[in-house]
């Protein structure tokens, strides 16, 4: 293992890691305000638009992930979208998750007993406060390990976007790997930061899930 | 019925149908309900006595005739029009307020503690500050004798303690009629009497109160008037010594009681 070549290409490595947490969070933060979004339109609109939800919801889950970046970033510009390649990666990253969240979020929705919105219903809570204090609060519960589990999912996606020249963590690896003709080392490496960045996605999400469902605990 | 408004029953339902879909639940039901009247609701399951309750406060919507609470009309907002328009969200919530309802399966809201339960809708339907209305909640749950639980998760409250704070929850908000759907039925034998003592107590007190029960011994004993139903039309409704003192004239009532008989119940 030659020491010098990370010397030389870790502020690239270190660099690309950024970019990969920057458009990890921006995007699946985005993705999961768009799926929360989606979700409480399916719920609570009208139904015309419950279906074009549906719709959606298939198409992008049906499509892989590479397909849906080119044809933002590569057709775009033929709909007057010119993007870079870093906002065409965020955006087709929000798109892409958007439809796993927003089902996280309707199965969440569909875990809450009606009985609890029935007894708040009796004492003449309103639609939104039922929403607001008695259905999100406790959508906690069931949907913090599949959040949880996408976003580690989702971490791992990012190196897609090096196909469009995002110059996140795996296309810094591979101009390195290109450029000094080392390869083991270079992914060694590469797998060590999304390692790191997978333990300490679970490590938060095990927090919240303890502070979300504390009043479930027997004392 | 009389002009003078006190005179008035509290509860009208008038010829009141219900159907779930092509399936009559109810028909053509007639009942009064009178102030500080107790009236307990039995008969077979699928008879029709849990639905007749959700008509009144309009969790389920009566599809033909009336439900009058002091003489205002439950969730539509005229009895004639055909199809018949419900009401606003808000004027619902308003007439709700007024009836209280406890669940067979208690339906506590869990991520709250038992003074939070009691106190959200004094909050956020009520209008009260904070402090006011976890003062009038402490009240309502001294009443149902769980002072000392009151910072507890309902995942920490045993079955009677549950039902218990729901009453509490339903009490707070001062309604002029309680509803209990089954209230006991999910409750093990040892948590019945607890919950049915707090009722009793709510009787004696002159609390307008309807109950769908199994309990034939709190029928008998703690209702001014027993209503019989079987395949969603209403039997009888009479004072519960005529049908449980003697025997009943009516077969279906009969033969519902008889189950009861040979368990040594009443």
């Amino acid at each position: 293992m030659e020491l010098d070549l990370f010397i030389r290409y870790g502020p690239a490595l270190l660099s690309g890691f950024g970019v990969t947490i920057l458009c990890w969070l921006v995007g699946s933060i985005g993705g999961l305000v768009l799926g929360f979004l989606l979700a409480c339109l399916y719920r609570f609109g009208p139904k015309a638009l419950g279906w074009l939800i549906y719709i959606y919801v298939e198409i992008i889950r049906g499509t892989p992930f590479m397909i849906q970046l080119f044809i933002l970033y590569y057709g775009g510009p033929y709909v007057g979208l010119v993007l870079s390649p870093m906002q065409a990666g965020i955006l087709s990253f929000i798109i892409y998750g958007s439809p796993y969240f927003s089902e996280i979020f309707r199965s969440g929705f569909n875990a809450i007993p009606k009985g609890q919105i029935e007894a708040a219903r009796c004492v003449g809570l309103s639609e939104r406060r039922i929403l607001m204090r008695i259905i999100l609060p406790q959508m906690l519960v069931p949907t913090t390990a599949p959040l949880t589990n996408f976003f580690i999912i989702l971490t791992k996606e990012t190196a897609i976007l090096s196909v469009v020249t995002v110059p996140e963590l795996l296309y810094e690896t591979q101009t390195m790997a290109a450029e000094t003709f080392t390869f083991v080392e270079p992914f060694l490496v590469l797998s060590l930061f999304y390692w790191v960045l997978v333990i300490g996605t679970s490590w938060v999400g095990e927090r919240v899930e303890a502070r979300v469902t504390r009043h479930l605990r027997r004392v | 019925m009389g002009d003078n408004l006190t005179d008035q029953p509290i509860i009208q339902v008038r010829n009141m149908s219900k159907y779930f879909d092509e399936f009559e639940a109810l028909r053509d039901v007639t009942l009064d309900v009178h102030r500080s009247e107790v009236l307990c609701l039995i008969g077979p399951s699928g008879s029709g006595k849990s639905t007749l309750l959700r008509c009144l406060n309009f969790l389920e919507a009566y599809d033909g005739g009336e439900v009058l609470l002091e003489g205002e009309l439950i969730g539509w907002k005229s009895a004639g029009a055909s199809p018949r328009k419900a009401l606003s969200g808000e004027a619902l919530r308003r007439q709700r307020q007024h009836i209280g309802m406890v669940f067979q399966q208690f339906n506590l809201w869990p991520h709250l503690t038992a003074l939070e339960n009691v106190a959200e809708a004094l909050i956020h339907v009520k209008g009260l500050g904070k402090k006011q209305a976890h003062e009038k909640a402490r009240a309502a749950l001294a009443k149902v004798n769980l002072s000392d639980k009151e910072k507890n998760y309902p995942a920490n409250l045993s079955g009677g303690q549950q039902q218990r704070v729901a009453i509490a929850r339903a009490i707070a908000m001062e309604p002029s009629v309680m509803l209990f759907d089954e209230p006991t039925s999910a409750l093990d034998p040892e948590l019945v009497g607890e919950v049915l003592s707090v009722m009793k107590e709510m009787a004696n007190e002159g609390m307008t109160m309807v109950v769908v029960t199994h309990e034939m011994g709190f029928a008998a004993h703690v209702a001014d008037r027993v209503a019989f139903l079987d395949s969603g039309r209403l039997v009888t409704c009479v004072p519960p010594a005529e049908i449980f003192g003697q025997v009943p004239e009516d077969p279906r009532v009969r033969a519902f009681l008889q189950t009861y008989r040979e368990r040594n119940v009443v």
